[in-house]
């Protein structure tokens, strides 16, 4: 049973978490029904696009494949209880085959579509990493594997999971929560069951490894009161050193992956630990209203209750931050902020608009790290603690 | 005999110099003709040049003929007085072109030639100079032997490039190959599109000088690249040939073979062009081409029993070298009419003089023309190796799938009957739609376009 000190340190979480239960439209876990698309149907899909291109070249005509475009904001609309969400009929894209400029792309879709035709045909799963590493010389890099992932993903109308494609998972998760993977395996974040983080081979508090396959990710268990996503490793790993899952009790701290689940299962207050600068402020809408690029699959990966915990630009005036640790914007840091501060969401966040623009006035911004200029185990024993218990979120 | 021609057309175009016409409507007219006579013991070769139409206007005829007279006697000491020609065949020319501005008669006895390789060198010579001088029709008529050659050099399509200088030339770019058979009806440019190149000055070595020869020297090459296949982006290209033709600054070719030229191959960085090898071509054919022809050494074919449809395209260079000449000591007719002999009799001399720059100016501007074709050298592999990975994706899907109708479908649509001729028919299918992409230009000239309104095309009657 809580004690007197525990119930006031959570005082103001069990508020936050009350109101998002009556404010958002809550289906448990267990009878959330996720609209599935059939394996045969992607495979349907797959031959459509297939056929296509076949009836081209019969009619003596070069195919050409039409890929959604992800990065224009004129295909994108926010819903404040989703956020950033692909509008039906958006602009697409012409991948031509008899274009020197884009056959390469238009072959390694065609790649990517076989990759995954034989994937689901066979039940099995690959990571974009595999698919890189099976034919570097067609790819070139990751980041087109994976680019090219998402636009068939978009393509065919199917989240990336449907296709058999899993992420290369780099996320730890640790604190009150257990869970069972899809082939039976038992995750404590609590005891020994982990796999420590091999930047820090000193780590006395277990850290689990984010499986790659969310969606086979069962039987979620927690009494967590919180989810707090860290940006960084290293703020994730000192917090492990200075025992925070143990001193906030029970909670939830996670790098990456795995929030929308915890969200959609667990229904308490999620928030985020970034760094104080346009980067770190990004990746955190991402997380609660999504990406353009995204943005097609903006029912599955988002968050819209995160909470911005800290590092706020208020808090480095009211803490007195030491200047010595603060940074100055650069002008690349600059234009992210101004493009931020145009996003359409940011209406529905006067607190964080008026954050984001404090920044700007000042001109500067500031990592996690730099409380431990004010104290070594500030950020753990005094700035999280106080903000977790006076409800110093926005 | 050819000498004798070539100094007449250099007089003519001089004269027409002063009186500069710009315009590609300009009708001009040159007839030349040829008859022999046989006298008691003596053959004789006798000649008439005339120029009819839109011709140094302003100069008159009568004003011209002292200067004419001493020319003749100047530049032809073994011509005699030439019978004229028959009124007829003058009256068929003025007919066509208005009166006549020039008519110069000349005549050489007990002149030995073979008839045949003399018509035939006059009629390269003669068309070599069309070339260049595209607004200008050239009627030739050789009468031999109860035989007569004849043939009309009038040029399809023309266009004008301008030199440095403020000076312009007439260009001919016809290009008479014919389309392949998978080439659409007006998908095709029957012209080229010339390049000038940079103006490159000439030191002119002393024993020239000494010569007389004095002034600013320069040489300014122009290329054309034919058949045109600007609108076919992604087919692949072959060079095969380089033609020079070297023009004097009154724009009349220079005539014969030169060492400079025979032995530029070997002064050229074929590697940096991009190509295997260069080499001349036999003297026979500069005898009656009129120029310096390389042949292009060409790599293996890689796929023998590739279809004819995918080859590469065969093209052919054309390298104009217009040789220009200012003196303002240099006024008269006559003094122009020497120094463009001066030029061409040391034009060895000349370009030997200027070796190292003159190859290195004729390497960048090969280089330029060839940066196309190599170019699309990269775009044939790009799109060839993509092929490959498209079409055997599409290909094990299909093997992979289990569904009837997918699989018919894509059979049928080919009009095959099992994986393996689809994959073939496939192949086939992609690598030409895509060889053969049709990107329509507007500088391109379609069959219905002509920069002039005269259609006749070059005709060549033997009777």
């Amino acid at each position: 049973m809580m004690g007197p000190c525990e119930a006031e340190l959570f005082s103001e979480i069990d508020k936050l978490r009350a109101e998002l239960l009556n404010n958002v439209e809550v289906v448990p876990g267990c009878q959330r029904v996720e609209e599935e698309i059939t394996y045969r149907e992607i495979l349907s899909r797959i031959e459509n696009v297939i056929l296509g291109i076949v009836t081209s070249l019969s009619k003596d005509e070069a195919p050409v494949l039409a890929l959604p475009n992800r990065s224009s904001w004129a295909n994108i609309s926010f819903d404040s209880a989703i956020g950033l969400q692909r509008n039906s009929g958006s602009s697409s894209t012409s991948i031509r085959s008899d274009s020197p400029s884009s056959v390469r792309k238009f072959a390694q879709i065609l790649k990517i579509f076989l990759v995954i035709y034989k994937l689901v045909q066979s039940n099995s799963y690959a990571t974009k990493r595999d698919i890189y590493y099976n034919n570097t010389q067609l790819f070139g890099s990751q980041q087109t594997v994976d680019s090219i992932v998402d636009d068939v993903s978009c393509m065919l109308k199917a989240p990336r999971r449907s296709l058999h494609v899993m992420a290369t998972s780099k996320g730890l998760i640790a604190g009150d929560l257990c869970y069972l993977e899809e082939d039976g395996t038992r995750i404590d974040c609590r005891s020994g069951s982990a796999v420590r983080s091999t930047n820090n081979p000193k780590l006395t508090a277990p850290a689990v490894a984010v499986s790659s396959n969310i969606v086979g990710i069962r039987n979620i268990v927690s009494s967590a009161k919180f989810v707090m996503i860290v940006e960084k490793d290293a703020t994730f790993q000192r917090l492990l050193d200075d025992d925070f899952c143990a001193k906030l009790s029970p909670c939830i701290i996670i790098t990456v992956l795995m929030v929308r689940k915890l969200w959609d299962t667990l229904h308490i207050p999620i928030f985020a630990l970034v760094d104080a600068d346009p980067h770190g402020i990004e990746i955190m809408c991402i997380y609660k209203y999504g990406s353009v690029a995204m943005s097609f699959e903006a029912h599955n990966l988002t968050v819209p209750s995160v909470m911005w915990l800290g590092l706020l630009p208020s808090d480095l005036q009211r803490l007195r931050v030491p200047e010595d640790a603060l940074i100055p914007l650069t002008k690349r840091d600059e234009n992210k902020l101004s493009s931020l501060l145009t996003r359409p969401y940011l209406t529905s966040q006067p607190d964080w608009q008026k954050e984001m623009e404090l920044m700007q006035q000042t001109k500067i911004k500031a990592e996690i790290q730099s409380l431990a200029a004010i104290a070594p185990d500030f950020l753990t024993n005094i700035y999280l603690p106080n903000k977790l218990r006076y409800g110093g979120w926005i | 005999m050819l000498r004798e021609i070539q100094e007449v057309l250099r007089l003519i175009m001089l004269l027409g110099e002063q009186k500069q016409q710009h315009s590609l409507k300009t009708r001009r007219g040159l007839l030349v003709l040829l008859w022999t006579e046989t006298g008691a013991s003596v053959q004789s070769l006798n000649c008439t040049v005339a120029a009819a139409g839109r011709w140094s206007t302003g100069i008159k005829m009568e004003a011209l003929q002292p200067v004419l007279t001493d020319l003749k006697e100047s530049m032809f000491p073994c011509a005699w007085p030439s019978p004229q020609p028959d009124p007829e065949e003058l009256c068929a020319f003025t007919d066509l072109y208005g009166s006549l501005r020039l008519l110069l008669s000349f005549q050489k006895k007990d002149e030995r030639f073979n008839s045949t390789e003399l018509c035939a060198r006059i009629e390269a010579f003669l068309h070599t100079f069309s070339l260049a001088n595209a607004k200008i029709n050239v009627h030739l008529k050789f009468k031999w032997n109860q035989q007569t050659f004849q043939r009309d050099l009038r040029v399809k399509i023309k266009r004008t490039v301008a030199l440095a200088n403020q000076l312009s030339r007439f260009l001919d770019v016809t290009c008479s190959s014919q389309p392949p058979e998978c080439v659409k009806k007006d998908c095709w440019c029957q012209g080229g599109h010339p390049v000038v190149g940079g103006l490159l000055p000439l030191s002119i070595p002393p024993k020239v000088m000494d010569q007389g020869l004095f002034g600013e020297l320069s040489i300014q090459p122009v290329t054309l690249l034919r058949p045109c296949l600007l609108q076919y982006p992604n087919l692949a290209t072959q060079l095969t040939h380089i033609k020079v033709l070297v023009f004097g600054p009154s724009n009349v070719p220079v005539a014969g073979p030169s060492t400079f030229f025979q032995n530029l191959p070997a002064h050229l960085d074929c590697q940096e062009l991009g190509l295997h090898g260069l080499h001349c071509s036999s003297f026979k054919d500069h005898v009656h081409n009129s120029g310096m022809v390389y042949t292009v050494e060409q790599e293996p074919s890689k796929d023998p029993e590739q279809e004819s449809s995918l080859l590469p395209m065969q093209q052919s260079l054309r390298l104009y070298l217009f040789l220009q000449h200012s003196d303002p000591f240099n006024c008269h007719l006559s003094d122009l009419m020497a120094t463009e002999v001066l030029i061409e009799h040391y034009l060895e001399d000349i370009l030997n003089n200027n070796r190292q720059s003159v190859t290195k100016a004729l390497q960048t501007e090969l280089k330029n023309t060839l940066k196309a074709s190599n170019h699309r050298k990269r775009s044939q592999e790009e799109l060839r190796s993509a092929a490959d990975v498209i079409l055997s994706s599409s290909i094990s899907v299909v093997s992979c799938s289990s569904d009837v109708d997918f699989r018919t479908a894509c059979l049928n649509s080919m009009k095959v009957r099992d994986t393996h001729e689809l994959s073939a028919s496939l192949h086939e299918s992609l690598r030409r739609v895509t060889s053969w992409k049709f990107t329509p230009r507007d500088r391109c000239y379609s069959a219905q376009m002509e920069e002039h309104p005269e259609s006749d095309d070059a005709t060549q009657r033997e009777i």
